[in-house]
Parts: C-alpha cells; sequence; structure tokens
C-alpha cells in the first residue's frame, strides 16, 4: 500500500484552476520530490492530503485513510509552506504543544533533529516572535518530525536554512527513508529535490509534467556551462558528444549539455581554462525539455 | 481540546483578566458614586430641566426611576459595561477561525490530529467560560462595592438574572461574530462586522424606546433582551429574554459550524 496516494485530483479556486489532474504516489521509505514553480499547485495539493482544502474531482488517500480524519494525521508530519508559529510561546513551549497532539507518539527524535539543525536551548528558550526567519524554519522542522512520523509532507523545508544546516536535514530525511519512512519533498528549487530525492513530480499550472526517477530527469536536463580559456576557445566544443548548443566569443564559451559532461571535460583537460563554472540548473530549463519531450500538460 | 484550551489560555489570559478588573472596577465604582453622592438629587434637577419627552427617556428607560438600586441597575446597562463583554466576545470570536487564517497558524494546527468539530468546540467553550469569568468579576464588583458602601444589597437570585442575561447576551454577540468568522479571512473585517452588529443592535434599541418610529424595530435588536432594571430592580423572570439570546447564539454557532466543516483552509 502507498503511503500516500493522489489520483485525477482537480481543483478550481473561482477561475484559477490550481490542480489539473494531478495523480502520483509515493512509498513507505522514498524520498519523493514535488517540483515546480510558486503558483504550481504544490501547496493545494497538500492542503488536500491533510484534509484542509477539498478537491473538486479525484481522490487522496494518507496511509490508505482519506484526508480529513484526524486519525490519519496521528502519523503524519507537516511543515507549511509559510509557516506561521504562535509567536507569543517560547521554541520549547511550542514543541511541547504541539507534541501533545499526539499523546501515544512521544516526541522521540525531539533531542536528534536539534543536534542535527542546530538548534541551541537559547534559541528554543527565546520567544518565536524574535526568532529569525531561519530559526523558526527550524522549530517548524522539529514540530514536522519530533514524533517520529510515518509520512512526512514537507513544504519548501529548506527556505531559510543556511547550507551546512540544509546538509544536516538532508541527511537527515535520507535517515528517516532509510528507516521506511514516506517524504514528500516539496520544491520550487531544482538543486535540493535532486541532492535528496530518489523520484521526482514535475508540476506547472496545476498539472503534472511527468513523474520520473531523479537519475532521468538528470538525464534529460539540459546544463549550462560556462567557461574561459587563456586564448581563444576550441573551436570544436559544438561538435563534443552532449553539447547541444554552443555560444563562444573570443575566449569565452557557453555550452549547453545534456546527458554525462565527462566528453565535454575530458576535451577541456588539453586547454588552458582559466575560469569554469556551471550555474544552478533554472527549473525553466526543465519545464522546456519536458514539453519538447511531449511530456506537457494534457 | 485540552492542548487547544490551554493555547488559548496562555494566549487570552492577559486580555480576559484586563476585563474582568475592568468590568468589577466598574461596578464597585458605580457603587461609590451612588454611595457618596446625591446622584438621586442631582440627577433629578438635571432631568427637570430637560424637554418633556427627554425627561420620561432619561429617567424611565435609562435609570428606570431614581432610587439607588436602579442606578446600579444602570451600572449594568452602561456603554462601558456593556463593551467590556462584547469586546472580548468580538475579539475571541473573530480570532477563531479568521483571526487564525490571517494569522496563519490554524494550518499547522489543523494539520495535527484534530477534528474541526474539536477545534472549533474549544474555541467556543474557552469563550463561554471567560466570558462567564468576566460576568462573575462584574458581579463581584457590585456585590463587594455594595457592602463596602453600606448598600442595600441585592437579592442573590436578581444577581444571578442578571448575570445569566449579561452572559447571554455576550454570548449572542459572539456567536453572531463567529458566524461571520467561519466565513471571513481577514480578521479586520470580521471584527468590524461584529462590532457593527452589536453598534447597529444597541443603537437601534436606544432611539427605538426614545422615539415611536423605530420601537418596532425594537424586539429585532439584541439589547432589547437585556434587561438588568428589570432583572435587579422590577424582579423580572430572565427566561424568556436569556432564552432568545442563546437561541441567537445557538443559531451562530450552527451556521459557523455548517461553514466551517466545508470550507478550505487557510
Amino acid at each position: 500500500m502507498p503511503a500516500l496516494e493522489v489520483a485525477g485530483l482537480h481543483k478550481r479556486y473561482g477561475r484559477v484552476h490550481a490542480l489539473r489532474g494531478v495523480s502520483f504516489a509515493v512509498e513507505p521509505g522514498e524520498v519523493f520530490g514535488y517540483l515546480g514553480p510558486n503558483g504550481a499547485g504544490k501547496t493545494t495539493t497538500l492542503r488536500i492530503l491533510l484534509g484542509l482544502a477539498r478537491a473538486d474531482r479525484g481522490a487522496a488517500r494518507l496511509l490508505g485513510e482519506p484526508p480529513g480524519r484526524p486519525a490519519s494525521r496521528e502519523r503524519i508530519g507537516f511543515l507549511p509552506g509559510e509557516l506561521r508559529l504562535h509567536g507569543g510561546m517560547t521554541g520549547r513551549a511550542l514543541l511541547d504543544h504541539f507534541a501533545r497532539f499526539r499523546p501515544a507518539r512521544p516526541p522521540l527524535l525531539r533531542e536528534r533533529l536539534l543536534a542535527a539543525l542546530d538548534l541551541k536551548e537559547s534559541d528554543l528558550a527565546r520567544r518565536v516572535k524574535w526568532l529569525s526567519h531561519g530559526t523558526r524554519q527550524k522549530v517548524g522542522l522539529v514540530i514536522a518530525m519530533q514524533h517520529d512520523p510515518d509520512v512526512v509532507l514537507l513544504d519548501e523545508p529548506t527556505s531559510g536554512l543556511d547550507p551546512l544546516v540544509q546538509q544536516g536535514f538532508r541527511d537527515l530525511v535520507r535517515e528517516l527513508a532509510a528507516r521506511g519512512r514516506a517524504i514528500l519533498f516539496s520544491s520550487h528549487v531544482l538543486s535540493e529535490v535532486e541532492a535528496v530525492c530518489g523520484r521526482v513530480a514535475v508540476l506547472r499550472a496545476g498539472a503534472l509534467l511527468a513523474v520520473e526517477e531523479i537519475e532521468a530527469l538528470r538525464a534529460r536536463l539540459v546544463r549550462r556551462l560556462e567557461a574561459r580559456f587563456r586564448g581563444a576557445a576550441p573551436g570544436d566544443l559544438a561538435a563534443l558528444p552532449g553539447v547541444t548548443r554552443a555560444e563562444v566569443a573570443g575566449s569565452a564559451a557557453t555550452l549547453w549539455l545534456q546527458g554525462d559532461v565527462n566528453p565535454l571535460l575530458r576535451r577541456l583537460a588539453g586547454c588552458e581554462v582559466e575560469h569554469l563554472v556551471f550555474p544552478e540548473p533554472e527549473l525553466e530549463d526543465v519545464f522546456l525539455d519536458l514539453y519538447r519531450g511531449g511530456g506537457g500538460p494534457a | 481540546m485540552r492542548n487547544l484550551l490551554r493555547l488559548l489560555l496562555a494566549r487570552h489570559a492577559a486580555y480576559v483578566l484586563v476585563s474582568g478588573l475592568l468590568l468589577g472596577g466598574f461596578q464597585w465604582l458605580i457603587c461609590a458614586v451612588v454611595a457618596s453622592t446625591d446622584v438621586t438629587g442631582a440627577l433629578g434637577t438635571l432631568v427637570q430641566s430637560l424637554p418633556p419627552l427627554a425627561q420620561t427617556m432619561v429617567s424611565e428607560q435609562f435609570f428606570g426611576g431614581f432610587s439607588k438600586a436602579s442606578l446600579l441597575a444602570f451600572g449594568w446597562a452602561h456603554p462601558i459595561a456593556q463593551a467590556v463583554g462584547a469586546a472580548l466576545a468580538i475579539v475571541l470570536a473573530t480570532q477563531a477561525v479568521a483571526g487564525e487564517s490571517e494569522a496563519g497558524t490554524i494550518e499547522l494546527t489543523l494539520g495535527q490530529p484534530i477534528a474541526r468539530r474539536t477545534y472549533l468546540a474549544a474555541h467556543v467553550a474557552f469563550a463561554l467560560a471567560v466570558l462567564a469569568f468576566v460576568t462573575l468579576a462584574g458581579l463581584a464588583g457590585t456585590i463587594a462595592g455594595g457592602r463596602f458602601y453600606g448598600l442595600e444589597p441585592f437579592r442573590v437570585t436578581a444577581l444571578a438574572r442578571l448575570g445569566l442575561d449579561y452572559l447571554a447576551l455576550q454570548a449572542a454577540l459572539f456567536g453572531v461574530t463567529l458566524m461571520f468568522s467561519a466565513f471571513g479571512r481577514e480578521g479586520g473585517r470580521v471584527a468590524l462586522f461584529g462590532f457593527l452588529a452589536a453598534l447597529v443592535s444597541y443603537l437601534v434599541h436606544v432611539i427605538g424606546t426614545m422615539w415611536d418610529g423605530w420601537r418596532p424595530l425594537v424586539p429585532y435588536t439584541l439589547h432589547a433582551y437585556y434587561v438588568p432594571k428589570d432583572l435587579l430592580v422590577g424582579g423580572a423572570g430572565v427566561a424568556r429574554p436569556a432564552a432568545t439570546l442563546l437561541a441567537v447564539a445557538l443559531g451562530g454557532l450552527l451556521v459557523a459550524w455548517w461553514r466551517f466543516r466545508r470550507r478550505d483552509l487557510p
């Protein structure tokens, strides 16, 4: 049985079609990426799964139960995309408050999470309204996972976290998955999803463009590379395997690559390279590729 | 439910305490004023200088004559006494759904294993409990002030009837505002609607008691069923006015629940 499943979800908010027939399933032990730009319908999907919003059509199930039943949320952990906490409470009081909603599932993971997220006792002793955005996000992550849930729904979980803490958090997510927990990792940042997820659903304007292994997505992804050479850039770059496009101007070259990067790197190894950079892949590049490949919305 | 009640108490304790002290202190002050000055004589002189229509309105409708007991009853009909309870009722009802939606906190709370009915029931139970507390604080002010200043005490049954009527009025305002709250997403707007409902009811009632043209509207106001003078001085029964106000409260709650259980959040 999948840990969570949505089938043919449709949702409208007035004239806005927020979801158009979204279907996917997440198995236990899987970290599933839910990738799409802001406003794509990711948060709406999560809200339907939790019973906070109702689908116009289609079905959703969490641990085999329809959404909206409190019992199904007993084994769920949830981090909202726009995390708002009761600002007048201290971090510690807030963690205790949310832990009390599940008397049968004590917060066994709390200390492990506090360590992984570098959340200090002094932070927890302060009122939440005085904490930085990043620290509040850490408190939200502990609330979501302290009771060791079977399914974790995370909406933009690394928002505001510094890179070192992000790494610790990813390790934690992998650890949870290794213990059979299902994690739905919703994000608009491709590199984040790439770093931690095994499979990914790509959503745009409420429609699923693809559900595939991260390796398959990576292989399809067109990445950009910028290089500057000592002297003129080699003239044969455009002809190398995997290079789909090349713009060369004097000593500078911008290349678009798909698939294996090694043939290009071997060629560059024979050149005097002054500067080499792979900019962060843009989500738009994924969409362009999926549309070109016929993966566009029906 | 207990967890939610604990949260609500932590968030609103100071406001509830201040409201209780304000109402209790105000009723004590009324006792002090009635005991220490010849308010009856002064008001009698003042009223005689007014036109006949205004004389009737001021002396009968507001003070119920100029006995000390009726002046103490006026302390409960005074806009300050009504505003203290109404403000608390409106704020709590606004916060329950629209306020929490606007703040964004309702999403995380209802992402926990609690049913929507439990959530709403906790807010209703908390509101009724703190409104009862504030009512009791006001009654304590009247009793303690009366004893301290040596005023003739009211019978306990009369005070109990007054307390029930005051609580029922605030419960009705809570129910009406909760209905707006269940439909709304913006706390400020919902609070404004709740405040306007209370204000319109109060003004229509006041004008209707002075002017025959609006008199037919009076039975349709909430304040027509809040009758401290009749309860404290006239010995009237509380069953009908309180039942009417509680029916309005229940109606508001039912509509609020009907909407809240269906709506998308936040």
